[in-house]
């Protein structure tokens, strides 16, 4: 590594600490329990996205099916949970572990595909298994699993009115994304994920292995968002299948990657940062109506945020620094 | 077990359904093939035509039939207007071109749908009373309804027309050299932007004619475009980003595997029984049925 | 620009103002005195329509409390609550968009900041489940309005109340109806279950397969479909070939518009259909169906006629009717009733504290005469369950519903094939 090449990427570790810091300081001074709320979906969303960045922002391919990860791993440690007792952060592993195995078995026929192909692909493999789900007796079916929980427990990873432990928890998950991603972004895989993402042919010709660059991307993808799925699991102590594998899930998980800059390393954290906010204000204060305002302000900003600024909202910032440091 | 009248029933319906299926198909595809741009507003469209028809229906008192012409004029409007002050920002994307026009189809299919939402509410509503509405032909035993068979007529209709839109007038002639080569086609005298506009107006007129037959046996409501969008997009990539009459092949055979879904798998998994066939499909050929060669 | 044309800055700052003002906030705050009681519901996408309606019931019913009215309904003759000084009762309605998550934080936020006494929702138990929790957690009581599932009350939970029949009860009438029939002669040996996949159709059919099962009446189709189908000529052809006695369906508008439109296309005339509500119970049903709907028979939890007994009745509607433009069904007439029943308890509590407003519920014992509904009466069990909501059965004859079983409500003989 040159130089200033080393210097930029000490001062992005050094920002990312220092975001991390301010971000962990918010609870003390918001102690209102539903921007407490806010404030967990979005760290949550940010790490969902980030994990869906690997895929979809570094390597390039898009998915648009990730709900399906994230139901197998709130699946996963619920059902190990509430059948057989055993503890969630154990059933977290294992859905990670299971989500990404299943990326990759679903990863050896579907990467062959190109482009939207690919998408509808993974769209269709997610309605399936939502599907499956819903007509799944042991696991509930259309039920769904409720967990009830009488007391407070880190043990059991469920508390019955603070959603400190769940804020922090899901921000250490947006942290190890975004270090995760901050590590691959110069490490061999980075440069082979940028290589098939812009041209595929020529990296293969090159002596990138394309098809293992992408499975590993899937199963690294997958895995942290099916433990973002156990956590959810464990933070709303209900789940059912409409709630955790419905494409509306896919597509947020997408979108603050997209609109926040998709293949960059803050794209996801800044894009879930506006979006998750304003979805939940607009629909909290604005919704209440039934007249659909809440709707036409939202798909607004999405529209004007990706028409305006199609690389996403991180490119903004580098108007500022780029004056600033020496080249 | 199943009479032999029952299945052909079940055919039957699958392919008029199909056949509907394909027509609501068939602008995606268009468009698609035009520019590379998948159209998330598509089952918008298609529900902006429906309440457009009910509308000028109760309105005017006239047939739903009478009305689809002014209706399919309109969405031509429409879709030509959103390229012209949508999608050509959208395209002018350096990068990640193609997820910004997904995204940006998306937050265009969600302010129409809470448009719809502000100025109709939420209600269900339904056209009362038609020509085509309540009438079916009982032929040997085998029921086809008058609306679902009007709309089968109309997208066979319509897939002849656009064939021959495509091959014999220049305007089709544009089309396609604008799909094959976009950037070169400027040399020649054809405006980009224009074939652009043009195609969107006839993408979203396709499926505005679709959605005017559907009013005719269906309800409208908001959300009436997303229980058919995403049968729309595997239709399409099933037949072939690009290919109209892959549109057409695809929309027919979602129809009838989804007719026979039904009573072969339980009929809540009936779906799994069209994204079986979609999967199996793209692993033997990776661009569909018919798709172009990019 | 000359300076006439340019709004001065004082203009900007009202029209502004006024444009904000405009916007429909759902957390209005309410006026210092009042008690403010919490709603959850549906108020954007598929259901959005059921929470607008929703509103209306629940606005008339504030409307009675509030204010002084001629009618033989708790509070309607006071303005206010009497035992808390006329304070009055107003509601906030909160969006859930009829998920989990999002109603528990609406929930929360309405606890919290909005400091309301107590909750009542949420249409869909799904949403019920998460809110009610949360309810409980913060020693909220919750009132289920119109949440049919089953399993809502049995879970140990001290602050969730219903006052309304679940699955189990409006199924129970159904059969109950069916041995009446046997009784004069016509017995019921076939039926086919037509349910679509979401909680409510998985439970309604759970409970007819025990039900039929224990009467030996054989289920000859069994079709479970998936909600919001562009479809479902399959499934109805299937109906068709099963040839039941009797169909019974348990699905939303949506799909009951879809269900009738496809079996009068495929020529499907079953001799019955005894409906799971839902969908047939409303109006945009029959604006679709028109004649089709004739004969067809839903359970419910109330039925218009009931006016003739009461005269209670036909003036709520009324109100209804000025708000809203409809008549009051099944589903808002269950939801005014719960929120009467909420005041009244309240006014019991003496304070408004919610721990209060709790034991009031939970001590409440209302007379089915002074509701609008054919209950026996309002009392809960200790599990918050009310027993006493005896369901009906309605059939429709020409525009409208007329009640045909229990006897003591029916106004009308039920058309049945084959009864004289």
């Amino acid at each position: 590594m040159t130089p200033p090449h080393a210097k930029r990427r000490r001062r992005q570790l050094l920002s990312g600490v220092i975001v991390l810091a301010l971000v962990a300081a918010l609870p003390l001074g918001i102690t209102d329990v539903y921007i407490q709320n806010i404030l967990v979906l979005t760290v949550m969303y940010a790490a969902l996205s980030q994990a869906w960045n690997i895929l979809g922002g570094y390597c390039g391919q898009i998915s648009l099916g990730h709900a399906l990860y994230f139901g197998i791993g709130a699946y996963t440690s619920t059902l190990l949970f509430s059948k057989y007792g055993i503890s969630p952060w154990v059933g977290m592993g294992a859905g990670g572990i299971i989500g990404a195995a299943l990326a990759l078995v679903i990863g050896w026929p579907c990467f062959r595909l190109k482009g939207h192909y690919f998408t509808i692909a993974t769209i269709v493999l997610a309605e399936i298994g939502l599907l499956l789900f819903l007509n799944w007796d042991y696991a509930g079916a259309a039920s769904g699993i409720q967990l009830m929980a009488v007391r407070d427990s880190w043990a059991d990873f469920s508390f019955l009115r603070s959603k400190l432990p769940y804020f922090y928890f899901a921000l250490g998950l947006a942290a190890v994304t975004w270090l995760v991603t901050f590590l691959i972004e110069e490490s061999k895989w980075g440069y082979w994920w940028r290589a098939v993402r812009e041209n595929p042919l020529a990296a293969e010709s090159l002596g990138v292995r394309v098809f293992r660059s992408k499975m590993a991307a899937a199963a690294l993808s997958a895995f942290f968002t099916a433990i973002g799925g156990s956590f959810y699991a464990q933070f709303v102590s209900y789940i059912d299948p409409e709630s955790v594998m419905v494409f509306q899930f896919s597509l947020l998980m997408a979108l603050p990657a997209v609109l926040g800059g998709i293949g960059t390393l803050w794209g996801p954290a800044v894009g879930a940062a506006i979006l998750i906010p304003v979805s939940e204000l607009t629909r909290s204060y604005i919704g209440g109506g039934g007249r659909g305002i809440d709707l036409i302000l939202y798909g607004s900003l999405i529209m004007l945020i990706s028409l305006a600024r199609p690389e996403g909202l991180v490119g903004l910032a580098s108007l500022f620094t780029r004056k600033s440091s020496p080249a | 077990m199943m009479s032999a009248e029952t299945i052909v029933q079940i055919l039957v319906s699958g392919l008029l359904m199909g056949l509907l299926y394909a027509l609501i198909a068939a602008g995606l595809s268009l468009i698609f093939g035009l520019m590379d741009i998948v159209n998330f507003a598509h089952g918008e469209f298609m529900m902006m035509a429906m309440y457009a028809t009910f509308g000028l229906v109760v309105l005017f008192s006239l047939d739903p039939l009478l009305v689809s012409p002014l209706v399919v004029a309109l969405m031509f409007g429409v879709g030509a207007f959103c390229y012209r002050f949508i999608i050509s920002h959208a395209m002018r994307a350096k990068t990640n071109a193609g997820m910004v026009q997904v995204f940006a189809t998306f937050g265009l299919a969600i302010v129409i749908r809470g448009l719809a939402q502000f100025i109709f509410t939420p209600d269900y509503r339904s056209i009362p009373k038609s020509w085509l509405a309540g009438k079916t032909f009982d032929i040997g035993g085998i029921f086809m309804p008058a609306p679902q068979l009007a709309g089968a007529l109309v997208s066979i209709l319509a897939f002849v027309g656009l064939w021959l839109l495509m091959k014999k007038t220049d305007f089709g002639k544009a089309l396609e050299a604008t799909r094959e080569d976009a950037g070169a086609v400027g040399l020649v005298g054809i405006d980009r932007n224009r074939i652009f506009a043009l195609g969107w107006g006839l993408g979203a007129a396709l499926v505005g004619l679709a959605g005017s037959v559907l009013a005719i046996f269906y309800y409208i409501h908001p959300d009436v475009g997303g229980t058919f969008a995403l049968i729309a997009y595997v239709t399409v990539a099933l037949g072939g980003f690009g290919s109209v009459f892959g549109a057409l092949a695809a929309g027919v055979l979602v129809g009838l595997v989804e007719a026979v879904s039904a009573t072969a798998l339980p009929p809540s998994m009936k779906a799994v029984g069209i994204y079986a066939v979609y999967l199996l499909v793209v692993f033997l050929r990776p661009r569909g049925l018919f798709g172009h060669l990019s | 620009m000359p300076k006439t044309d340019r709004l001065n800055r004082r203009q900007a700052t009202a029209l502004l103002g006024g444009a904000v003002a405009g916007l429909p906030l759902g957390a209005a705050r309410a006026q210092a005195k009042d008690i403010v009681v919490g709603g959850l519901y549906p108020l954007s996408g598929a259901n959005a329509q059921i929470g607008v309606d929703a509103k209306y019931a629940y606005e008339t019913a504030l409307d009675i409390i509030n204010n002084k009215h001629e009618i033989d309904l708790p509070l309607a003759r006071t303005e206010g609550l009497p035992n808390l000084g006329g304070a009055k009762l107003q509601m906030v309605f909160a969006d859930h968009q009829s998920d989990p998550q999002k109603g528990r934080a609406e929930a929360e936020r309405l606890i919290t900041q909005d400091k309301v006494v107590a909750l009542i929702g949420t249409y869909q138990s799904a949403v019920a489940v998460t809110a009610s929790v949360a309810a409980e957690r913060y020693g909220i009581p919750f009132l289920g309005a119109d949440t049919s599932s089953p399993s809502l009350h049995r879970r140990g939970l001290k602050y969730f109340f219903r006052a309304a029949p679940h699955d189990e009860f409006f199924t129970q009438a159904m059969f109950d109806f069916f041995d009446g029939l046997e009784k004069r002669g016509v017995k019921i040996e076939s039926v086919a279950l037509f349910y679509e996949d979401t909680i409510f159709g998985t439970d309604s059919a759970n409970v007819q397969k025990k039900l039929a099962g224990a009467k030996g009446i054989k289920i000859l189709a069994d079709i479970k479909y998936r909600s919001n189908s562009p479809s479902l000529t399959s499934e109805v052809q299937q109906l068709k070939s099963a040839n039941a006695q009797v169909l019974m369906p348990s699905s939303y508008t949506t799909d009951a518009i879809l269900l009738m439109k496809t079996m009068a296309e495929l020529g499907y005339k079953p001799p019955a259909i005894v409906a799971q509500d839902a969908g047939f119970s409303e109006q945009a049903l029959f604006n679709a169906i028109g004649e089709q709907g004739e004969g067809v028979i839903t359970r419910s939890t109330f039925s218009l006629d009931l006016a003739a007994k009461k005269p209670s009745v036909g003036q709520v509607n009324e109100l209804f009717k000025a708000r809203s433009g409809k008549d009051l069904n099944d589903l808002t007439a269950r939801q005014l009733t719960a929120l009467l029943i909420m005041g009244d308890a309240i006014n019991r509590s003496k304070t408004a504290e919610p721990a209060a407003i709790r034991d009031a519920l939970a001590a409440t014992d209302m007379p089915g005469a002074q509701t609008i509904m054919p209950w026996r009466r309002v009392k809960f069990d200790e599990t918050g369950q009310n027993n006493d909501c005896t369901p009906v059965l309605l059939q429709r004859k020409g525009p409208k519903y007329v009640t045909v079983f229990p006897a003591e409500y029916a106004v009308a003989q039920v058309s049945w094939p084959g009864l004289k």
